[in-house]
């Protein structure tokens, strides 16, 4: 059991800043994910824990203890690699065993300890072969066994389902979550896909361009997203963005878009005071994102209660088990997902009618989350003559 | 396939005809003037042997033994000890080469930061600066009459090397690519042929005592054949993932370790052609042997050179023989060394 923490960490590549000066505590025991698109850094962080890269700036601790100077091999903590690394030239066993070897235990405790491993990972048939030999699969597996079978303190796992097949990740991503239950052992899980994230860690930390943007539980980082970039990254299709004015209209502030506008009743509405603490001073921000997830949008070919506003269906992809609608909403496109049963024909015309519980509003300018209706008043909902 | 013309086959194979026979006419020359007697070596009577008319074993007797009379007037002595001495020196000076650069082939495939290879006129301009600043030091130094002394050689090479280092960090400022590393300093080894540091190694070989010795003509060659092992290594580990060494440290590993339990292993294919390459390159040196060896280390291309009597001129026979016994061994160790000849080793290690 170990727990990381990573204080004010940058790490420079030549004139690449690939992190930078990063915060970030991981738990005992925890099943933690970083999660970011490629080049976020996410590879350097790893690479930064386990001591194959040193910090320019910033100290990594583990358990408390500080550990920049420890060399890699002296940390206790196993990595399985983007690329797995697996020794080519060496079997299955010899994989496995390599670890334990450079630890000098006996003989019949290596065979003991590598037979156990490979049989919890159902590779103990293979123990033999060579890499080249073994699917795309069987490798993962050996390359989480090399990890295992010496018992670290922490696991560091990078991208490893990646190039996996859809079914073959599916069955992997159950099977590595049971492991870490039964191993209880801290366990970070880089991904660029925002499901694994979801469905299997405990936090998700979300980094882009080297700087983390949040890190929260995974309904948090849904739920309340840091900003723009964490809106976009999470939830798929992603979150839909729009611009609107904002203007004064004697107590109540506007937030106009072309075909409809929210209404920020009374003059001491939460989000009037959020808006004007993010434009730092007085002044209200001319500008403002409002942001809506697809999940939370209505599309009916009538009017119903609440907000409506008026759209025009541009494409239907209708995907099984739920159908993403593209809708054209003023000079927006906007994406919804409806149920399968619903029938919408290119071109037709519809009334959006999204949930007033889950409307954000976002900095224009640095893309900062300030107001979320589900944690406030919700907003009035004007629709716009068109 | 495109139409050939028939006039265009004949040329084809009257090409190959030509070419082949450039190629094998002297091997074949070479392989029965190796068992032709005496009578039969020169054309001078007017007659040309193309194949040995009375076949005779005189000539491997005659370089394999300690044979005086009929053609050697002087002390000639067999070519066994220049056999001798161009496996010692050859082998030597591969290990040497091989021990070193190998090293160092890794240490750069790892840790260097180069972004790519330097403008020859950067390249050559730095090899300039460095001479000119050399300069006044060799006149200074044969002023002081330390140019040829032990010490008067090393404090030379020390200032050669910090102001080839203080030139590439002056350069560096103006070209933001490679220089002031470590394997600009390699190139640069690669950039002089031999003949150039010839005459000051013999200076420096003369007052180290290094004339005449195994030792003396293994460190040459090492030197000199270091940075093909350095270039050629180089490139066979920059083949084998990064994060294979890296994986070893991370299991418990030291550095040194991980190299030689897991990278090691994986070149040895590139590591067994490169030592027959640079095995060939030392076997087959003759400038560097005769100018450093004289009497008891002379290699078998410098034994080859002197076989010759005042009473019938060149020995064509022994030569020939000698020649046939010197492609043995290269021979024999590119068959020995064959089945590690191939690339592909890595395949499983990373997936794609
Ligand atoms: N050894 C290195 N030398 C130079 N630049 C590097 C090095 N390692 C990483 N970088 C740069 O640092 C940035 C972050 O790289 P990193 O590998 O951590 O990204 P990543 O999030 O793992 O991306 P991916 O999803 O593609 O694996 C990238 O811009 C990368 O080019
Ligand atoms: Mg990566």
């Amino acid at each position: 059991m170990a727990n990381l923490r990573l204080e004010n960490v940058t790490k420079r590549f030549g004139p690449i800043t690939a992190v930078k000066a990063l915060n970030l505590e991981i738990r005992d025991g925890e099943f933690f994910s970083i999660l970011g698109p490629p080049g976020a850094g996410k590879t350097t962080t790893l690479r930064l824990i386990v001591g194959l890269e040193k910090p320019d700036e910033g100290t990594v601790y583990i358990d408390g203890e500080p550990a920049n100077e420890i060399h890699p091999g002296k940390r206790d903590i196993a990595m399985v690699f983007q690329n797995l690394a697996l020794y080519p030239d060496k079997t299955v066993f010899d994989n496995m065993a390599y670890p334990l070897r450079e630890r000098k235990l006996p003989k019949d405790e290596i065979e003991r300890l590598v037979q156990a491993t490979a049989k919890s990972l159902y590779i103990d048939h293979l123990l033999k072969r060579k890499p080249a030999k073994l699917s795309g699969g069987e490798r993962q597996r050996v390359a989480i066994g090399r990890a295992m079978v010496r018992k670290p303190k922490a696991y560091l796992l990078d991208e490893p389902l990646a190039n996996l097949d859809a079914l073959l990740r599916l069955e992997m991503r159950v099977e590595l979550k049971r492991l870490q239950g039964e191993l209880g052992q801290t366990l970070v899980y880089v991904t660029h896909d925002q499901v694994e994230a979801m469905s299997m860690a405990d936090r998700i930390a979300v980094l882009n361009k080297g700087v983390l943007q949040q890190c929260d539980t995974p309904e948090a980082v849904y739920n309340f997203p840091a900003n723009r970039f964490v809106a976009t990254t999470i939830g798929s299709p992603p979150t839909n963005f729009v611009t609107a004015d904002v203007r004064p209209h004697g107590d109540n502030l506007l937030l106009a878009h072309s075909v409809f506008a929210l209404a920020v009743e009374g003059g001491r509405h939460p989000a009037r005071a959020a808006l004007e603490s993010a434009a730092a001073g007085q002044a209200l921000p001319e500008k403002v994102l409002i942001g809506f997830r697809p999940e939370d949008v209505r599309v009916s070919t009538s009017q119903a209660n609440g907000c409506n506003v008026p759209a025009q269906v541009s494409v239907v992809e209708p995907l099984g088990g739920e159908t993403v609608v593209d809708l054209r909403m003023g000079g927006d496109l906007v994406k919804a997902v409806v149920p399968p049963t619903q029938r919408l024909e290119e071109r037709r015309h519809v009334w959006l009618n999204f949930d007033p519980e889950r409307v954000h509003l976002f900095d224009a300018r640095t893309g900062q989350r300030v107001y979320t209706t589900g944690q406030g008043e919700p907003f009035a909902c004007l629709e716009a003559v068109h | 396939m495109y139409q050939t013309r028939p006039w265009q086959k004949v040329l084809r194979y009257f090409t190959i005809i030509i070419v082949s026979i450039m190629f094998f006419f002297p091997t074949y020359w070479m392989i029965t003037m190796s068992f032709k007697p005496k009578g039969e070596w020169n054309s001078a009577a007017g007659t040309i042997y193309w194949v040995p008319q009375n076949p005779t074993l005189d000539n491997y007797k005659t370089v394999l033994t300690e044979y005086r009379g009929q053609f050697f007037r002087a002390n000639q002595s067999s070519a066994l000890p220049s056999i001798r001495s161009s496996i010692v020196v050859s082998i030597g000076g591969t290990l040497f080469a091989l021990l070193i650069g190998t090293l160092a082939a890794y240490g750069i495939s790892r840790h260097s930061t180069d972004t790519g290879d330097l403008p020859w006129y950067i390249a050559v301009g730095r090899l300039g600066l460095l001479v000119l600043v050399m300069l006044p030091f060799i006149v200074l130094w044969a002023r002081l009459g330390i140019l040829a002394t032990w010490y008067g050689i090393l404090t030379f090479t020390i200032i050669g090397i910090v102001a080839d280092q203080i030139i590439g960090r002056v350069l560096g400022k103006y070209y933001k690519g490679a220089v002031g590393s470590l394997s600009f300093s390699i190139l640069q080894l690669r950039m002089f042929p031999p003949m150039a540091i010839l005459i000051p190694v013999m200076i420096m070989w003369s007052t180290f005592r290094l004339i005449d010795t195994w030792y003396g003509l293994v460190i040459v060659y090492g030197v000199v054949t270091f940075p093909f092992v350095v270039w050629l290594m180089k490139s066979f580990f920059d083949d084998i993932p990064k994060e294979l060494d890296e994986a070893a440290v991370v299991d418990g590993s030291s550095n040194w370790r991980a190299f030689f339990k897991v990278v090691l292993p994986l070149a040895k294919g590139g590591l067994a052609s490169t030592a027959l390459f640079v095995f060939i390159l030392n076997w087959s040196d003759f400038l560097v042997a005769l100018l450093l060896t004289s009497r008891n280390w002379g290699t078998i291309p410098v034994f080859l050179n002197k076989l010759v009597s005042s009473e019938i001129g060149a020995q064509h026979g022994p030569k020939a023989a000698l020649g046939l016994l010197a492609v043995i061994p290269p021979v024999v160790f590119g068959l020995l060394i064959q089945q590690y000849l191939v690339r592909g080793l890595t395949f499983g290690a990373i997936k794609k």
